[in-house]
């Protein structure tokens, strides 16, 4: 386990989705999350003599593999669908064939409500075996001393490079803002040999999962440009996704005792808030608020997954003006179901939220407090000023 | 006629994998339901496309990283049975 294979895994990751970022046929929209799951794969099961990460990793290879040939299916059906398009035949039962199956195929990978099932395996499963080893780094200090041993490699990542993959994420983020303001003053794309008359663009956002950021195995935030002629299908789609996803994780997340699985859920239930964003979609800068909320939400997990501290106050707060913003939008479009449903459980995700903050202060639990004596204050430090000029920036 | 008889086998496939994947206990036997699943998309591109040789090179990619995870998970188990993994309860 040297460090160049663990260096090699996570940059083709990154390479993987910044080519989905600049995606702008349907190949590339195949290959690139391909190129990045199977990555993401090895990465999840980097720390192999571990069990559970192993079970962790053949979950999500699993469901993940399941998911990529869901989406290849339906690019083919695309493809097929095309040819009959060419020959004047608009809205067949086909293309809203193709419209499932695409919104399978990703929503396996973006994981909102009803294939939620393996993220939280998935995050325990990895997560176990980073604590756990850089646990025992911090409070071993015989450990420390041997070269190249996978302990020291994560907590000097850790320490060196948190901050760089920080703004490392806000640069991704900033680089797919570029493409979606191409979305909004409606410039042409170039399409594939076939001749698309539909444009599918997926954005990415990287989401660190474990407190080791480097380590992190990224979940990626897919949207698409409508189908001009079955918007309406897709929305309702995407509307059941994102209730599914927010009363899911925030309900089943306040009955969880373990943090990581906690903060899966949570997750979970971000993303469907998120979803809301890409049913906003073309007017009243949605795609805007999107990528504000996506910001506060690189933020604010990079942060809870790499310190586990006092971050349980901090989203409500900052993450509050992403929030206000992205239910602003969905209230103007005229989703005031999705809003209400997002008001309630976001009242609720709190909830949880402030269970960690309770927990923290009693010091009840034993695998927390270690790493609050030792990151109290450099990642409180670091993300309190990313923040703060966000904030800033929105004004 | 024959367009029809191509999707039809293209999909009678597909559900035979994704059946085999669904309801398999051991490890080996999801991967080459998983690989069933590739080939079975892979027949229906029609028009000579090069998207099928992608597909190809990435069902490749994706066995050889199965593989790796199941022999490590049979180095640390003894065996490739998933309905043995009971760790990550809920």
């Amino acid at each position: 386990m040297a460090i160049a294979e663990f260096l090699l895994f996570v940059l083709t990751t990154t390479l993987g989705g910044m080519f989905l970022c600049g995606a702008n046929d349907l190949i590339t929209i195949f290959v690139a999350p391909e190129c990045f799951s199977l990555c993401s794969y090895l990465l999840s099961g980097y720390t192999k003599k571990d069990v559970r990460s192993n079970e962790a990793t053949t979950k999500y290879l699993l469901m993940g593999g399941a998911s990529s040939s869901i989406l290849v299916h339906e690019i083919e059906l695309q493809e097929i669908v095309n040819g009959l398009i060419n020959t004047q035949m608009y809205n067949s039962p086909g293309i809203s064939i193709a419209l499932i199956f695409i919104t399978v195929g990703i929503g396996f990978k973006l994981f909102p409500g009803p294939s939620h099932q393996w993220t939280p395996d998935l995050y325990e499963g990895m997560l176990h075996s980073w604590f756990s080893s850089f646990r025992d780094y911090e409070c071993n200090r015989s450990i420390r001393r041997q070269k190249d041993h996978p302990k020291m490699i994560i907590s000097w990542l850790l320490r060196t490079n948190q901050i760089r993959w920080f703004f490392f994420s806000i640069f991704l983020t900033c680089s797919y803002g570029t493409k979606v303001e191409k979305i909004e003053k409606n410039q042409s794309f170039t399409t594939t040999d076939e001749g698309f008359l539909e444009k599918l663009r997926i954005i990415i956002a990287f989401l660190s999962v474990t407190s080791k950021v480097a380590a992190s195995a990224s979940a990626t935030r897919i949207f698409y440009i409508p189908f001009y002629f079955s918007s309406n299908e897709w929305h309702i789609l995407l509307e059941i996704l994102a209730i599914l996803s927010m009363i899911l994780g925030n309900l089943i997340a306040i009955t969880q005792t373990s943090m990581k699985r906690m903060l899966a859920y949570s997750s979970i239930g971000q993303i469907g808030y998120v979803i809301i964003g890409i049913i906003v979609g073309d007017s009243n800068g949605g795609y805007a608020s999107m990528i504000t909320y996506m910001l506060f939400y690189i933020s604010m997990n990079l942060g809870t997954f790499a310190c586990i501290v006092l971050f349980g106050g901090l989203p409500p707060l900052a993450g509050f003006f992403g929030k206000l913003h992205l239910f602003w939008c969905g209230w103007q479009v005229g989703l005031y179901f999705l809003v209400s449903i997002g008001l309630l459980t976001s009242v609720v995700s709190i909830y949880y939220y402030l269970k960690i903050i309770k927990l923290l202060m009693t010091g009840r639990n034993q695998e927390i407090t270690p790493h609050v004596r030792n990151y109290k204050r450099s990642p409180l430090r670091s993300t309190n000023s990313i923040e703060l000029s966000i904030l800033f920036f929105q004004n | 006629m024959m367009l029809e008889h191509i999707l039809v086998l293209s999909a009678y496939l597909f559900s035979i994998g994704i059946y085999g994947l669904i309801t398999s206990r051991n490890m080996v036997r999801a991967l080459m339901c998983l690989e069933l699943i590739l080939n079975a998309v892979n027949i229906n591109f029609l028009k000579g496309n090069i998207f099928s040789i992608f597909v190809i090179a990435i069902a490749a990619a994706e066995a050889s990283i199965g593989s790796a995870i199941v022999s490590s998970i049979y180095r640390n188990r003894k065996s490739t049975r998933i309905n043995q993994s009971t760790l990550l309860n809920k």
